[in-house]
Formats: C-alpha cells, sequence, structure tokens
C-alpha cells in the first residue's frame, strides 16, 4: 500500500567547523516519509536527529552550519535552493515543527492566542478577528479548556501540559502536510505525556498528516509509529516497521536499546545499560561508529564502515554482524 | 494590570519616601551637641552676649526653640506645602525657590543627553547585534571597554581642550550672562544650544555607548532563545520577527536602565555642571556645600531622592505593564 | 602544647581556606587573556604605589623650584611640571596611584565584606532579615550617592579613613543585592539540603558552604566594585572635596583645569592623571570581565566563528564531505 511521498531527504550531511575540528553532526543520512504515515527518529542525546530536523525545514544558518543534501523534496517540491522567502511561506503552512520545552519556545510577553493569530495573519491572510476565531477553533481542537479565555492568557500562566498542547495547535493551524516534532514530550511528566501524546496522534491521523516524530523515547514510538529509523552518531543503523523493530531488532543498538526500557513484569534485578557513552562529535571511531560499546563487535567492525543495506521491503541495516542474519559480505 | 500590584507598590514608595524624609531630618542634626550648631553663622567680632542673642535668633528663625519632635512635625508640615526650609543666603530665600530657579537647567542638559543617549544607543546597538561578530560589533565592545573607564569628567576636559581651545567650535566655559539674558527668543535658546553642548556630548559619549552595549547583549541574548527559533520555523517575516518577538523582549532591561538613568537625572551631573560652570542644581548644591548651608543642601537632597522614588515607581509600573511575567496576576 | 598546636592548626586551615579560592582565581585569571592584561596593570599600580619614593623622580610636594613651573614634558620632566606650582607630574602621577589604590581596594574589600554578609544573611534566612534588609538597601539606593558623600564629608570630615568609611557605608548595596539573587538559587542546592539535613547550623552552613558558592560572584563584583570606587574617588577630589593632603588624580585634574592647562594647551597635564585614571580603572574592570566571563561563558564575544570561516579552506570541508559520500554505501540486500 504505497502511499505518495510526502518527504524525500538523500544524503543530508551537516558539519560544524569549530576551532578544534570539523564536527561531524549529520553524516549523510536518509529518510522518506509518505502521506499520514508516522515516521519515528529514534536515538541518544547528542546523536544528531534534532539537527536532522533543522535542517530539513533549513532553519540551520550558516555560520556555524553547514549542510549539504543530494535531495530534499517536500510534497514533490524541491527545497533545496528556493530562496529563503519562499521558504517562510512555507514554513508553518506546508510544515510545521513542535519543539520540545513549549516554556521556552514560546514567547514569554505574547498572549498564546496572539501567538497563534500570528499564523493566520500570515499564511492564511486573515484579519486579526477572523484570525482569532481560527485561533479558538484550534485551541479546542486540541482540548484546551475555554479557549476563548486562554487565548488571552500567557505562556507561563499554562501548565506544562496545556502549552505543549498550544504548540501542537500551532503545528495543526494552517493544515501542513508534514509536521516534524522534536521531542515532544521529553519535557512533560509520564502522566501528562500520555495525554499530549494522545492529541498528537489524533490530530495526526484526523487530518491525515505525515508525522517525523524524534525522540530518545522507545515507549513513546512504539504506541505512534508505523516506520522507525534508529540513528547513532550521525548515521542511521537501522530502519524498519515498527513491529518488525520491536520483535526482531537486527542491530546490536537497537537490541540495546530496547533492553533498556525497563517493562512491568520484568523479573530482571539491575538495570541494562549500554556501557561508555556516545562517540564525541570531534573524536569518531574508526570503523563502525557503535564498535566500542558493543558486545558482538569484532577486530573487523574497528576497521570498514559497515555499508547501509537495504531489502526489497524498505528494511535498512548498517552492520557487519546483525543480530539474525548469519552475517553480511566483508571486503 | 493587577491593582494590587500598583497599590503595593505606590505604598511602598511612600513608605521609602517617609523614611528619606526622616533621614534628611535627622541627618544635619546628627554628630553635634547642639543640633542647631551647624546653623549658627559664625561668631566673627561679636562679643559673647550678642553672639548668644544671635544663636537664639537662629534658633527661632530655623525652629530649633522646639523640641525635636515638634521639629519634626514642623518639618513635615512644611513638606505639605513645598517648603524644603530657608537658605543661609543673604536674602533669605526659600529653597524651593532656588531649586525651581536651577532646576530647568540641570533638566537642560540630563534630559537631552538622556534622549540622545538612548536613540542612538539603541540603534547603534541592535545594529552591532545584526553584525554580531563583525568588525561594527567588535568596535562597539572595544569602546566601551575604554568608554566605561574613562570618567565623564576627564572626557569633559578633553572634548573642551580640543574642541573648546583647538578648534573653537564650543565655547569652553559657559557664558556667565546666559542665564541672566535667557527671554525664550531663538536667539538666546541658540547661545544655550551652544554653551551646552560641550557639556551635554561629554556625558553623551559613554551615555551612548552604555545604552549600545546593553541593547546589542540584550539583542544577542534574546535572539538565542528557543522562541525565536519557533517564530522563524512558523514562517514569519524577518521583520516580524524582529519587532514582534525580538525586540519586545530586547527592551525590557533597556526598560530599567531607563529607570535607573531617571533615577540619576537631577543629581548626575553635578561634576560636569561644575566643570563649566552652568547654572543648574549641581553647581546649586557645590555652592551650598561651600558655604555651609545646609537647609538647602538637605533640601536639594530630598528633592533628588523624591525624584529618584517618583522615577523607580514609575518604572516599576512600566515594567509590569511591558512583562506580564512580573505581576502576580491570575495563576491557574 | 596541645591546645596551642590544635589552635595554630585550626587557624592555619582556616586562612587557607579563605586564600585557597583566591589563589585559584588569580590562577583562572591569569590564563584568561583579558584578566592577566587586568593583572599585569594592577600589579604595575601596585609597584608604582608601594615603590612610589624609589621610582618617582621628585618629591611630588616640591615646589621650591618657581623658575620651573610650566614645563613641557623633558628628559628631566617627563610629564613637564605644572604651570601653578611647578612640581613634577610625573612624580605626582606615581604618588597617585597611593591614594587610588588605598581607597579603591580598601573600600572594595569593606564593601566585598559588608556586602556579602547582608547578602548571604538575606538570601538564605529570608523572612524577616530579608525583608529588613532589602528595604534598607532600597532606601539607600533612592539617595543620590554623590550627594550624600559630598554632605556626609561635610559633617564628618575629610580624612582617608571617613572618606573609606562613607563609600563603604553607601556602597555594599549593590553588592548585597546580587549576592543575595544568588544565594536564593543556592539555598536549593542538594548539598546545602544534606548539610541542613545533617543538623548543621545555619551559621555554619551560611559560611562553610554558601560563602564558597557565591566567592566566584563576590571576587568579581569586588573587582568592579574596586574600579567603580576609584572613580567616585577621583569625581570626588576633583571637586576639591577629597582628602586636602593627599596627591591624587582627581585634584590634579581639578587643578589641571583652573591652572590653565586647557588654556595654555598643556595636554599632558590633563592626560596624565586622566590615564592613570583609565588605568587603574580598566585594570579592575578586565578583571571583573574575565571573571565575569568565566562565569557565564555565553556573554563571550564570538568573533572566532566567522573569522574562522573564512580561514578553513573549502578544500577541507570538501574533503570532509567526499569522506562521508563514500562511507554511505547504500546496497541492496536479501536479508539472509
Amino acid at each position: 500500500m504505497e502511499r505518495e511521498l510526502m518527504l524525500r531527504v538523500k544524503n543530508l550531511k551537516v558539519v560544524f567547523p569549530t576551532p578544534a575540528g570539523v564536527l561531524r553532526a549529520v553524516e549523510g543520512i536518509d529518510l522518506d516519509i509518505h502521506k499520514g504515515e508516522c515516521v519515528a527518529l529514534v536515538g541518544e542525546s547528542g546523536c544528531g536527529k534534532s539537527v536532522s530536523a533543522l535542517a530539513v525545514m533549513r532553519l540551520l544558518s550558516t555560520p556555524p552550519a553547514v549542510v549539504r543534501v543530494d535531495e530534499l523534496t517536500l510534497d514533490g517540491e524541491d527545497l533545496r535552493d528556493l530562496s529563503e522567502a519562499k521558504m517562510q511561506d512555507i514554513r508553518g503552512k506546508r510544515m510545521a515543527m513542535i519543539f520540545q520545552d513549549a516554556m521556552t519556545a514560546l514567547n514569554p510577553v505574547m498572549t498564546i492566542g496572539r501567538q497563534l493569530d500570528e499564523l493566520y495573519i500570515r499564511h492564511e491572510h486573515m484579519n486579526a478577528h477572523d484570525a482569532r476565531k481560527a485561533s479558538i477553533r484550534a485551541l479546542e481542537l486540541v482540548g484546551v479548556p475555554e479557549p476563548a479565555s486562554r487565548a488571552n492568557s500567557y505562556p507561563h500562566q499554562l501548565s506544562g501540559g496545556m502549552r505543549q498542547r498550544v504548540m501542537i495547535a500551532m503545528a495543526f493551524a494552517c493544515m501542513p502536510k508534514l509536521i516534524i516534532a522534536d521531542e515532544p514530550t521529553t519535557a512533560l511528566d509520564v502522566t501528562i505525556q500520555a495525554q499530549v501524546l494522545d492529541v498528537l496522534n489524533e490530530m495526526q491521523k484526523k487530518h491525515d498528516v505525515a508525522q517525523l516524530l524524534i525522540t530518545h523515547d522507545l515507549s513513546v514510538v512504539a504506541n505512534t509509529a508505523d516506520v522507525v529509523y534508529v540513528m547513532y552518531s550521525g548515521r542511521i543503523v537501522e530502519r524498519a516497521t515498527v513491529h518488525d523493530l520491536f520483535n526482531a531488532p537486527q542491530h546490536p543498538y537497537t537490541k540495546g536499546l530496547l533492553a533498556s526500557v525497563p517493562k512491568l513484569g520484568d523479573e530482571k534485578r539491575k538495570f541494562t545499560q549500554i556501557p561508555e557513552t556516545v562517540p564525541h562529535p570531534l573524536h569518531k571511531p574508526r570503523g563502525c561508529y557503535f564498535h566500542p560499546r558493543c558486545p558482538r563487535a569484532t577486530a573487523f567492525c574497528g576497521k570498514d564502515v559497515p555499508p547501509l543495506l537495504e531489502t526489497p521491503d524498505g528494511r535498512q541495516l548498517r552492520c557487519w554482524y546483525p543480530l539474525l542474519a548469519k552475517g553480511v559480505d566483508r571486503p | 494590570m493587577n491593582r494590587i500590584y500598583v497599590l503595593k507598590r505606590v505604598l511602598y514608595a511612600i513608605f521609602v519616601f517617609a523614611v528619606v524624609i526622616t533621614l534628611d531630618f535627622f541627618i544635619p542634626r546628627l554628630g553635634v551637641d547642639d543640633p542647631a550648631a551647624r546653623y549658627y553663622p559664625p561668631q566673627g567680632n561679636m562679643t559673647e552676649i550678642e553672639y548668644e542673642i544671635v544663636k537664639q535668633a537662629t534658633r527661632e528663625q530655623y525652629g530649633f526653640d522646639v523640641p525635636v519632635f515638634q521639629q519634626y512635625l514642623n518639618y513635615l508640615e512644611g513638606l505639605t506645602r513645598f517648603d524644603l526650609g530657608t537658605s543661609f543666603r543673604s536674602g533669605s530665600p526659600r529653597v524651593s525657590d532656588l531649586i525651581s530657579e536651577r532646576l530647568p537647567w540641570t533638566l537642560a542638559l540630563s534630559v537631552t543627553n538622556l534622549v540622545i543617549s538612548l536613540f542612538f544607543g539603541i540603534l547603534i546597538g541592535a545594529f552591532a547585534a545584526w553584525k554580531r561578530g563583525r568588525w561594527q560589533d567588535t568596535l562597539l565592545l572595544n569602546a566601551s571597554t575604554f568608554t566605561t573607564a574613562l570618567p565623564a569628567f576627564f572626557i569633559a576636559l578633553i572634548l573642551t581642550f580640543y574642541l573648546g581651545f583647538e578648534f573653537e567650535l564650543f565655547p569652553a566655559y559657559t557664558n556667565p550672562n546666559m542665564v541672566a539674558e535667557f527671554d525664550w527668543s531663538w536667539d538666546a535658546i541658540k547661545v544655550v544650544m551652544n554653551n551646552a553642548a560641550l557639556p551635554i556630548l561629554s556625558m553623551a559619549v559613554g551615555g551612548i555607548v552604555a545604552y549600545g552595549q546593553s541593547t546589542r547583549n540584550s539583542v544577542i541574548a534574546v535572539t538565542n532563545e528557543d522562541f525565536i527559533l519557533t517564530a522563524k520555523a512558523k514562517g514569519l517575516t524577518p521583520r516580524t520577527v524582529l519587532y514582534k518577538h525580538i525586540l519586545r523582549n530586547a527592551m525590557l532591561p533597556i526598560v530599567t536602565s531607563l529607570g535607573m538613568s531617571i533615577s540619576g537625572l537631577i543629581g548626575g551631573a553635578v561634576i560636569i555642571e561644575q566643570i563649566f560652570n552652568w547654572n543648574g542644581m549641581g553647581t546649586l548644591f557645590l555652592e551650598a556645600n561651600s558655604t555651609n548651608d545646609y537647609p538647602l543642601m538637605m533640601g536639594i537632597m530630598l528633592f533628588m531622592s523624591a525624584v529618584a522614588i517618583a522615577a523607580n515607581l514609575v518604572t516599576e509600573l512600566v515594567y509590569g505593564l511591558l512583562d506580564p511575567r512580573v505581576t502576580v496576576g491570575d495563576r491557574r | 602544647m596541645k591546645a596551642v598546636v590544635r589552635t595554630l592548626g585550626t587557624a592555619g586551615s582556616a586562612i587557607l581556606r579563605f586564600l585557597a579560592p583566591i589563589g585559584r582565581f588569580l590562577r583562572s585569571v591569569w590564563r584568561h587573556p583579558k584578566g592577566r592584561v587586568g593583572l599585569l596593570i594592577v600589579a604595575l599600580l601596585v609597584v608604582c604605589a608601594v615603590f612610589a619614593p624609589w621610582i618617582a623622580p621628585y618629591d611630588p610636594y616640591d615646589v621650591t623650584e618657581r623658575a620651573a613651573k610650566g614645563l613641557a614634558p623633558s628628559l628631566e620632566h617627563l610629564l613637564g611640571t605644572t604651570i601653578t606650582t611647578g612640581q613634577d607630574i610625573f612624580s605626582m602621577l606615581i604618588y597617585g596611584t597611593r591614594v587610588s589604590l588605598l581607597i579603591g581596594i580598601t573600600t572594595g574589600v569593606a564593601i566585598a565584606f559588608i556586602g556579602a554578609f547582608f547578602g548571604i544573611l538575606a538570601g538564605y534566612s529570608g523572612g524577616v532579615a530579608d525583608t529588613v534588609i532589602m528595604r534598607v538597601v532600597d532606601i539607600l539606593l533612592v539617595i543620590p550617592t554623590l550627594p550624600l558623600i559630598i554632605v556626609l564629608t561635610n559633617l564628618f570630615g575629610r580624612s582617608y579613613l571617613m572618606i573609606i568609611a562613607i563609600f563603604a557605608a553607601f556602597g555594599w548595596t549593590g553588592l548585597a543585592r546580587v549576592i543575595r539573587s544568588l544565594v536564593l538559587v543556592l539555598k536549593n542546592a542538594n548539598y546545602v539540603k544534606a548539610a541542613e539535613l545533617a543538623g548543621a547550623s545555619r551559621a555554619r552552613i551560611m559560611f562553610r558552604h554558601i560563602l564558597p558558592g557565591v566567592s566566584h560572584l563576590l571576587i568579581m563584583s569586588t573587582a568592579l566594585s574596586c574600579a567603580g570606587i576609584m572613580v567616585a574617588e577621583a569625581g570626588l577630589s576633583f571637586l576639591g572635596l577629597g582628602d586636602p593632603t593627599a596627591i591624587s588624580w582627581g585634584k590634579m585634574l581639578a587643578e589641571a583645569q583652573s591652572g590653565g592647562a586647557l588654556l595654555f594647551g598643556h595636554w599632558w597635564w590633563i592626560f596624565a592623571p586622566g590615564i592613570g585614571i583609565f588605568l587603574a580603572v580598566f585594570g579592575f574592570m578586565r578583571i571583573g570581565l574575565a571573571l565575569e566571563e568565566m562565569l557565564n561563558p555565553r556573554m563571550k564575544q564570538s568573533n572566532g566563528l566567522f573569522k574562522l570561516f573564512r580561514h578553513l579552506d573549502n578544500a577541507r570541508l570538501e574533503e570532509v564531505f567526499s569522506q562521508m559520500d563514500a562511507e554511505r554505501g547504500n546496497r541492496p540486500w536479501n536479508g539472509n
């Protein structure tokens, strides 16, 4: 059931030149998101997921970042060489972003109503009156009680979950084709997380919007995503449908991530951890980036970078010794 | 805006004022056995008996012949009539008259300085922030390291030297007839502007750089905030982002600085006025000091404090209007 | 005997605990380029102040050489002589460091103690103490400083001690406010809560735990206060209201103006004390700025990044990108 392609990213590379060396944030990743699909981009902090999202929106400014990409297409339109003015038309209207911490992501001296109105005035060319009506309706849709009076509140007067709903409302306001949600629930309490995720899910499904969900939390992925990309230190190391990923992970890193999520009814006594930490972006290891932490690593893993292999049904893997296969041909 | 917040700030300002009035009353009475001692004229050739009579007359004139508490009440009562006491000067002019005579001249200097510093400072600061990291920004930062270490009176002397004497652009000493001949005519105003140029310039050099630096830091800090990224991600035009999002937030610390500048509007130019012999509150105060004219000195201090309190109050209220986080309003 | 050793030990360790952070700060300031400049300047000034009689070629008070009035700078008189009295300006400059540094540093240290004391007390105790102290601060801040100082020197005399006392009595307010804000944050730190739970007395917590936490801010603010005090003292002596026997840069400037330096074009008489004031203030401000940047790295000038971009030749970047392209290695797979 191949639906039309909404976002295609090919060979996205982002580096940051610094006095200490060239910092490689994103090293040639591909992303495909289809209409109505929810794609999760999973990885530890610092693996380059947020940078990728900003690169897709072309929000990375050139100092300090340098961005190269072979293909960046949104709903058939090539974004690479568009002028900044045209990009401003697209942002907020055809693709939108939800940020992690709604407290700092909202302007503290502007009412939330005004911040919503802005979108309608800018992209739908409404006047202030109509914009406010639309904003109130948007707040209603995301489940904010008493939307008409809440619109006159300031961000600091709302609770965390409420603020995040406002961010969701802002993202969906102009009915974009693609929504990028960067860690939308990380800053919230667990109970509120569930509520906000539900709202997000509901909005996405109802309006058939493609979604790129960025998170480090696998439990969030299980309930909402269709396809999962696993990212490590700037590279994609695995891609699978959510079912395949959770039931039959191929990459040792994915297995490690899954194992470290505590589950009810788990009989283990200690937390499972992946040893050591992510490589420093300026000093990455030779060969496979994960091999210093990998329980299955051999001497060979530290020599050559494993290629990204792709099966006909869309599964991708970057590993010399995958968990379920008999091994990959080595040069 | 929250009524309670306003009321609290106003009441607090009144409280501070009351304390300052009391301090003002007691300071000249400190440290001597006879509190009226500082008010006696010098003995000169008078005999002891004559001097006693003069002292008694002085005590009566300045109200020291009644108990302290009564003196305090009389003082307060005088304040309600804006009577700040009588100066020791010949003719015993009222302090409030002297102040109202000289005040406009000081304001001419300080208000102009403030307006110039604000206007150019904010412009330069915003520009430097826009060109962050480039030479315009570095220039501003280097300039500020210099001017903050150079006291205004030194700058005044340098400017007087070059602009006043070497190039003779402006008069180095204030025209002594300027005040007497002032008649609101256009010519008289031009004379004043000509004389005021150097004093204002001396203060403005530091002022522009200070506001510039402050604006630059504030704008850069705000530009790095997350909500600016959100604004850009919403596809808002750069102009909207700049005015509605960046500047609205960056101006908040400037408002606070502005409040502090207004507090110092009257007392801040004392040295500059002295250098240029400008006929304002600063020189009035120094004259009072050299003649030990306590009623005048304390009257001026009280006036300056009152202005500072009022300025602080207004600043707080304005800031409360601009920044919704301040007024503890309706938290849900 | 044992008691003597023990008290010496406690005293010694208290002193060391006091000096150690200062030593650490000096080292970290030295490493910072701006701080190093500041330290060097201040060190130079201190040397001038301490060794003034040996450095200055003439006795600055010497007014006997009447014929030598108003000389331009020459080899004999490096900065010339004053028009009015024939004093050697260079010697006066050197001796001027004494007044500025004495008043600046003593007052700065006094302000540090008073301000830290009240700031920590207000911030940590909260409640009545906090309210009272902050009200006092508000009231003191409202009264215009220079006129107040003038009045008090008028009432109480103009000796060094009085000037230092008055400056200190009114200069601690800003510092107290700043320290208090930090203490309010530190109050909730885990290590403070742990000490409270362990039953440490309030005084002990304030001294042993909170004080080290604010020490960085304290030293930075002290450096900046010293700078401010020196400007204020210069202003005061410029008005002729400083200590009458002292040789102070402010007074030199006033004498220069009234002595006709401007009129006769003797710019050296104006610039010498002015540069003196500038150096002293600049030195302390650099130290304070260095400490501030260490506390708050975001405020650093990041003009380096832009320059860097031009230095980093494109060849290097292209190298990185082509390496990434090579490592992509997308290949079809049957997923065995």
